[in-house]
């Protein structure tokens, strides 16, 4: 996105230079924080450019780019009128990833046929192996299914242990005691059996596992990686 | 989004190339930057050649076309952009009128909210009166629950399909933009749970504010300032499909702005897609007791798409048509598969776009559009160069025109009756169109009948105008007998009109077909009768004063009723001038009829395409090495294809250990059975002679591959914890 914005902005202010014959910087303004202020500002630059841009996108539908928002800021941007899109699909239900607002009016997709029958070497790096799954890996989706399905408090319980994970990449895990001590801190739980409540239903749904610390004490840790665990923490709301 | 390269020098596609492609893969990168404007103009400017080719792009142009001998021929370039200068004011056209058409119907709508926003504004005003500063603070609250209430327009659509109302609500907001109102246009996706209320104020500030934020704070503070600095209008706030927010969000909302109501006139306008009672049913009670509703209706779809197929393709019809298998799977495309007339203009302008992209004549329809037409075809026609000419000649329905003489005279002459008769087509269609009104039909199958062919020629004794067309399918004859159905129903209703109502058809008959004098003639005698009718007299006594003839006379029929005479009128109408473009010749110049290529490209069908290939991967490789027969399995096929095959056999679940065994056997097989040389495959590559335990891993490898792949089409599952042998098949059949 940020990309797309300054090749708009590079060429917006190349058209400038020529009509004032002033040299205009290329940065994009400071208050650009976040994907939706940037593609506010490309869809509001994209009037004033004459340049059109081209986005290629080799499998639109992997893993990577199913989850709602990433389409979301994709069709928003498509909506410039110098903003084309050509973009490859594998996935035999590829078209649900987009309602009709999205296919008619800012994808506005029409097919071609192509096939190549090429490996799927690119596509398949970011696809969990199917037959080397342990069985026993969350994906974060799965988590969050479940996470959503808890109760408000089991919610923050484990957010509190997911913090704690994310703070300390290095230890094993977070000793039981210290999990008791944090949400006795935060009101989230009155006593120790409300928290093995917790403990227990979130190893039953295999999103927390007992390890044995160095010292010797059971420490629980989640199994996902850092990525998968920032987030999960954020999809949380 | 993905992480991105800043620097296009650090990013090439050599390294994309490289063997290491796997491990140091970038997911995203500049490809081609192209240069600046500035670096363009003076490299113009300086090859003079290059400007001087630039302007003869059009046959219109006299000096290219004087320099051109009989040997210089337009190169394909040159065509394709007269094509594609073509395709853009042929499609301009379209969109205008279908923007037009679109903006007509609802203008009633849009004038009665900006009269309901005006008086309510007004009232405001008169009551309330506030300095600046007053506005920006919140405190003290308005106290009376009757002026904390917003002005809320719900707009009823009646389309569960809501992309068809998202134009109607953007017009809406430009309507009311002219007409000194802000207007913020909002949805769904602005009242989520994710961002919160916060979201909506940043959402609603950032339409109304013509200069970014720039780390101001959302909120209505902000919000207050800002009306202070532009007062006087009225702030509506559109929520075009308000079922899809979230309601506790757009409650928060609601009561949020009705603590300001008074200080800031907000007024909401909100799109309802189910029934009247949805707000009711969705909104929390005290967001609904700041709402001061008002109800307001939509058009229904069908008289939309009555109207679109009125101005766009009937009325337009001479510079670009469809043909009845086309018209025929647009027609089912909106009624079966989507429902949407947006869909339906997307599919149009695709039709447009391939019709000018693959017929090389198809630039011709721009002479179409000119008024004087034959004076000025003859000017450009000369100067076509020879290949074009031949092209044109060669069209299928030239060919079938016996006495054709290739000469420009004789095009031209064919151009002008080709839009002489479209013309006369769409007059007749308009007509029928109006008594279409009457029984609330759906004009888009008076549209399908109205373009077939055999329509045409089962209507006409002429045994020739039958020998050009043939049947297209085995089941022609089913299809005329129930394809003149809606014209039967047209007639029939004619035949039921009242006097009155039937005087009314016969003034807008009038007007449709100006151009035609002949029926017009019979119009004005038909009008006569009917005001003698009118005003008592026998219509039979009329009769004797009125001519006798040949050609179109319905009068001269003793005893017929009015009604009687108007729908033979129509019939006689239908029968003369009602002919399918298909059945003119030149009509591939203007009439699109490749529907195969309009459904490939509409309608991909990943879930039946991708199966597919995986089935039939020799029709796509050709290769030699492969079997052409679609069922049987070779060693040298494509893995994932004797795979999918092999998966075929099992039910909804696949043993692994078994279908590995298969695989094994299939690839095995080759080092018994002899490989013809040929071209190679991608599996020939891998079978070399090796030794058994490194065969057996490169099988294992090959089969997981395979199986990778199958699961990134998504055509299995994962296995489960129960049966951890086997894997999910999810697609079945195609």
């Amino acid at each position: 996105m940020t990309t797309i914005a300054e090749i708009l902005l590079e060429h917006y202010k190349c058209k400038a230079k020529t009509s004032t014959g002033k040299k205009q910087q290329t940065q994009l303004p400071s208050g650009l924080k976040s994907v939706d202020d940037i593609v506010t500002f490309i869809v509001d630059i994209s009037d004033d450019c004459n340049c059109s841009v081209c986005l290629l996108i080799h499998n639109i539908d992997g893993p990577a780019l199913r989850d709602p928002d990433s389409q979301q800021h994709l069709s928003r941007v498509l909506c410039c009128s110098c903003i084309c899109l050509v973009a490859s699909i594998d996935h035999v239900n590829a078209p649900l990833l987009w309602d009709k607002k999205m296919v008619y009016t800012q994808f506005k997709w029409f097919w071609h046929h192509v096939p190549t029958f090429v490996p799927y070497k690119v596509e398949g790096l970011f696809n969990p192996l199917i037959l080397f799954s342990s069985g026993h890996v969350q994906t974060t989706k799965t988590a969050l299914v479940v996470l959503q399905s808890l109760t408000p408090n089991a919610q923050s319980v484990f957010r509190v242990l997911a913090e704690f994970q994310l703070a300390n990449e290095k230890e094993e895990g977070m000793h039981v005691s210290e999990v008791y001590t944090k949400c006795r801190e935060q009101f989230l739980v009155s006593s120790q059996v409300t928290l093995n409540a917790h403990l227990t239903e979130f190893k039953d749904h295999k999103l927390v596992k007992i390890r044995r610390h160095s010292d010797g004490q059971d420490c629980l840790h989640i199994p996902l990686p850092m990525n998968a665990l920032e987030k999960l923490l954020q999809e949380l709301v | 989004m993905a992480k991105h390269q800043s620097s296009p020098e650090s990013a090439s596609s050599q390294d994309a190339n490289s063997q290491d492609a796997n491990h140091t893969l970038e997911p995203f990168f500049v490809l081609h930057k192209a240069q600046p404007q500035a670096t363009v103009v003076e490299k113009v400017s300086r090859s003079g050649k290059g400007r001087k080719k630039g302007t003869k792009s059009s046959p219109k142009s006299p000096e290219k076309s004087k320099r051109t001998t009989s040997d210089e021929q337009p190169s394909n370039t040159l065509y394709e952009q007269w094509r594609f200068k073509a395709f853009n004011e042929i499609w301009s056209l379209i969109q205008s009128n279908i923007e037009g058409v679109l903006r007509d119907i609802n203008l009633k709508l849009f004038n009665e909210v900006l009269q309901w926003v005006e008086d309510s504004f007004s009232e405001i005003k008169s009551n309330v009166k506030l300095s600046s500063s007053e506005i920006q603070q919140p405190y003290p609250l308005v106290a009376d629950t009757l002026f904390r209430k917003i002005p809320t327009a719900f707009v009823l659509t009646k389309n569960a399909e809501f992309v068809d109302d998202i134009q109607t609500f953007c017009d809406l907001g430009s309507h009311l933009k002219s007409n000194r109102c802000h207007v913020a246009n909002m949805s769904a996706l602005d009242f989520s749970l994710k961002y919160g209320i916060g979201g909506s104020v940043r959402s609603l500030l950032r339409q109304l504010h013509s200069e970014p934020l720039d780390g101001k704070i959302a909120d209505m503070f902000t919000l207050a300032k800002w009306y202070c600095e532009n007062n006087n209008k009225p702030i509506v706030v559109m929520i075009d499909d308000m079922e899809c927010c979230n309601a506790d969000v757009l409650g928060n909302f609601i009561a949020m702005l009705s603590e300001w109501v008074m200080k800031i006139p907000i007024f909401f306008i909100m799109g309802v897609a189910t029934t009247i009672e949805a707000p009711k049913n969705m909104l929390p009670s005290d967001a609904l007791q700041h709402l001061d509703p008002c109800k307001l209706t939509l058009g229904t779809p069908s008289d939309r798409m009555n109207s679109l197929v009125e101005s766009v393709l009937v009325e337009v019809c001479y510079c670009f048509s469809l043909g009845h298998e086309v018209s025929v799977f647009l027609r089912n495309y909106f009624l079966r598969h989507d429902g949407t007339i947006t869909s339906f203009i997307s599919a149009l302008k695709l039709a447009c776009s391939k019709h000018f992209s693959l017929e090389s004549v198809s630039f011709l329809c721009l002479c179409m559009l000119d008024q004087d037409s034959e004076e000025r075809w003859s000017e450009k026609f000369v100067y076509l160069p020879e290949s074009m000419k031949r092209c044109i000649l060669n069209l299928h329905s030239c060919k079938r025109e016996k006495n054709l003489q290739g000469d420009v005279g004789s095009i031209i002459q064919l151009l002008s009756d080709l839009k002489a008769s479209q013309r006369c087509w769409s007059s007749v269609v308009l007509c029928l169109f109006e008594v279409a009104r009457h029984s609330k039909m759906q004009f888009l199958d008076i549209f399908c009948e109205a373009t077939d062919p055999e329509v045409y020629c089962m209507n006409n004794s002429d045994n020739s105008s039958k020998e050009h067309f043939k049947c297209r399918d085995k089941n022609s004859t089913e299809r005329s007998s129930s394809g003149v159905a809606s014209l039967t129903r047209v007639i029939h209703t004619i035949r039921e009109m009242p006097v009155a109502a039937l005087s009314n058809l016969l003034d807008k008959w009038n007007n449709h077909t100006e151009e035609m004098t002949e029926i017009n003639e019979e119009i004005e005698k038909l009008q006569s009768l009917l005001a003698s009718v009118n005003e008592g007299k026998v219509y039979e006594e009329n009769l004797h004063n009125i001519r006798n003839r040949k050609s179109l006379s319905v009068l001269s029929g003793k005893g017929n009723s009015p009604n009687e005479k108007v729908a033979m009128l129509l019939d006689a109408m239908i029968r003369k001038y009602m002919k399918s473009i298909e059945c003119m010749t030149l009509h591939e110049i203007i009439c699109f009829r490749d529907v195969d290529v309009l459904r490939s490209a509409l309608i991909g069908d990943p879930r039946k395409t991708i199966q597919l290939d995986l089935l039939k991967c020799h029709s796509y490789l050709s290769c030699s090495c492969c079997s052409s027969d679609a069922k049987s399995l070779s060693p040298s096929m494509h893995d994932t294809s004797i795979m999918y095959k092999l998966a075929q056999e099992y039910g909804d679940v696949i043993n692994l250990y078994e279908w590995y065994q298969s695989f094994k056997t299939v690839l095995s097989s080759a080092s018994h059975t002899p490989r013809k040389r040929g071209r190679p495959s991608p599996a020939s590559k891998k079978a070399k002679p090796s030794p058994a335990s490194e065969t057996e891993a490169l099988i294992q490898a090959r089969f997981c591959g395979a199986v990778t792949e199958l699961q990134i089409s998504g055509l299995l599952h994962m296995p489960t914890k129960r049966r951890p042998d086997f894997i999910q098949r999810i697609a079945f059949g195609l």
